[in-house]
């Protein structure tokens, strides 16, 4: 139930900072990190793709002046550092300039960071990218797979090389704190109020935030293993005995706490 | 404090905190001012205090976890490395690159043997059996050299000069970066570039010879060539560095070793990349034209002759 207990505390990573706070970061899946290559490789080749249609067609003109043919040979010189720069340039150039980050890592909320939290200088992404060929790119991308899946943080041979991570960056709900929270108990004597956890109310409230979003058969799901988990905290009080279903009876406690 | 009143009250200067980062990472710290960063580190502080105080009463919640991620960019900001200046460049390319050079001799000489065994191996293979440079070389260059022509000067007539250019450093640059990278599987990868690169040159010397174009063929390489077998052999080096911190890292751990050698290699295969495109410029402009012999020797020389130099007698002084 990795969606119950908060996904980072299987996957993240404690780092030090000289405030002398621990800082703990998810290092992102294999899942996401495959993803954002695949974005990343399929922008490469949609523009390698128009840019060689591009070539064909004006180089296809029949009349052979000399204008054709500059712009043939221009587009054709264009296409082969393209070609040159989607294999060595692509990776390199859009992680320094953004900061550990390329189209496909931003659109998947990755950044790759120093492994002692730092942000990466260029010789750090240097050393990750050029040896992408060894460890990411074609059959030989079968290696860094199995890398990240070994690796204590998620690190393949280029990412050993240049002591880099890739974390994963939340996105938060912040919208489950703008209720303040008043529960309706005092008004009501029979209905007794219930202290959770800060992380178990947190959880509750995702929970029905979200429940409109989610497949009926998920959330039927999610909730009977919420209220499984919840259940012996209202030990005592009407609510342990309450006959209400899953979903309601989430709802229910959310008004007491 | 609950955890609902905890946000209500900090969520405003975590905000704020995000929207300044947000500016500084787009722009730089240069374009901002004294109280910009000020009220930076102020509200850094405020939120490392907020982060304190969730790691105590509110573990195991979403909220922790954005202050993990929130302080972490704003400490990666305000103990940012060195951005790349003008100074670091001149820094790397005066000492950087030539000390890593001097510190790895050994690997590039090993480098340099594997390419001489592929050269020797070559020349012994057309010696044994000339059919055998079919397996490297492509049929249009071997019916070229069997009817006692120089295959350049068809292609170089057909394409013309920065397109070949253009090509021909590229695809250089890729085998001198693989051959870097490739260190990282244990070397095979590089080692068999470099023998490649060797075995195809071994073939072609001793076909052209055997066919009277040796002459013709040392006048073709005569000017890039040089800085060019180099560069691989330089390039190839650099794998080897990586190859050495994974089979034998002595000391240190595998991974420290692997840090560490590579930091210093990949400064060895960034010196190829200007070089190569240098000799790919020179390839298609200078060897296939007319321009007399003795200046396409002079100057294969002569830049084979600065670049030596360059790699193994400046930066010395200690860095500062």
């Amino acid at each position: 139930m990795s969606t119950l207990t908060s996904t980072w505390e299987t996957s993240r990573t404690e780092l030090e900072l000289p405030e002398e706070i621990d800082l703990q970061l998810e290092v992102a899946n294999v899942g996401s990190r495959t993803l954002a290559i695949l974005i990343d490789i399929t922008l490469c080749g949609f523009v390698l793709l128009v840019v060689y249609m591009l070539t064909f067609l004006l180089a296809r003109d029949e009349t052979q002046s000399w204008l054709t043919d500059l712009t043939a040979n221009t587009m054709t010189t264009i296409l082969i550092l393209l070609i040159f720069g989607s294999q060595w340039c692509y990776f390199n150039l859009f992680e320094w300039v953004w900061n550990g980050q390329t189209p496909g890592k931003r659109l998947l909320h990755l950044r790759v960071i120093k492994a002692d939290g730092t942000p990466v200088s260029w010789i750090d992404v240097l050393l990750r990218n050029l040896s992408r060929p060894v460890d990411t790119l074609g059959p030989m991308g079968l290696i860094g797979l199995l890398m990240i899946f070994a690796s204590r943080k998620a690190q393949r041979l280029g990412d050993l090389m240049a002591r880099t991570l890739v974390i994963h960056e939340t996105e938060i709900d912040w919208s489950i704190f703008d209720q303040v929270e008043s529960p309706t108990a005092a008004t009501d004597k029979a209905r007794s109020v219930i202290r959770l956890a800060p992380d178990q109310w947190e959880l509750l409230h995702r929970y029905l935030n979200r429940r409109e979003q989610l497949q009926s058969e998920v959330r039927q799901r999610l909730a009977a293993a919420l209220v499984e988990k919840l259940k012996p905290l209202v030990k005592g009080t009407d609510l342990d005995l309450s006959t209400l279903a899953p979903e309601e009876w989430l709802i229910e406690l959310a008004q007491r706490t | 404090m609950t955890l609902g009143s905890f946000v209500r009250k900090h969520r405003p200067g975590w905000q704020k905190l995000e929207t300044m980062l947000a500016f500084i990472e787009a722009r730089g710290p240069s374009r901002t001012d004294r109280p910009f960063l000020q009220e930076l580190t102020a509200l850094y502080r405020a939120t490392t205090g907020d982060l304190a105080y969730a790691q105590t009463h509110f573990r195991g919640t979403t909220v922790l976890l954005f202050l993990h991620q929130l302080v972490a960019r704003a400490h990666n900001q305000i103990y940012r490395p060195h951005r790349l200046s003008l100074r670091a460049v001149e820094r790397f390319f005066r000492k950087e690159i030539p000390q890593a050079l001097r510190l790895h001799l050994q690997a590039v000489i090993w480098s340099a043997i594997v390419f001489l065994m592929g050269i020797a191996l070559g020349i012994s293979a057309v010696q044994f059996d000339e059919r055998s440079a079919s397996i490297i070389l492509p049929n249009h260059i071997l019916n070229s050299i069997y009817s006692g022509q120089m295959w350049t000067g068809s292609i170089f007539s057909v394409v013309p000069a920065p397109v070949a250019s253009t090509f021909l450093f590229t695809s250089n640059i890729s085998v001198a970066l693989l051959a870097f990278a490739g260190g990282l599987s244990f070397g095979i990868i590089t080692a068999w570039l470099l023998f490649q690169n060797g075995f195809m040159l071994g073939v072609i010397f001793k076909l052209c010879a055997n066919y009277g174009l040796l002459g013709a063929v040392l006048e073709f390489i005569a000017g890039h060539g040089i800085i060019e077998i180099s560069a691989i052999i330089v390039s190839g080096g650099a794998g080897f560095v990586v190859a050495q911190a994974l089979l034998n890292p002595g000391a240190y751990s595998r991974g420290d070793a692997l840090a560490q050698q590579g930091r210093s290699a990949v400064r060895m295969a960034v010196a190829c990349v200007p070089v190569l495109v240098i000799a790919g410029c020179i390839e298609a402009f200078i060897s296939p034209s007319h321009l007399p012999v003795w200046f396409k020797i002079t100057l294969g020389l002569l830049l084979g002759a600065i670049f030596w130099l360059y790699l193994l007698f400046t930066g010395k002084r200690s860095v500062r």
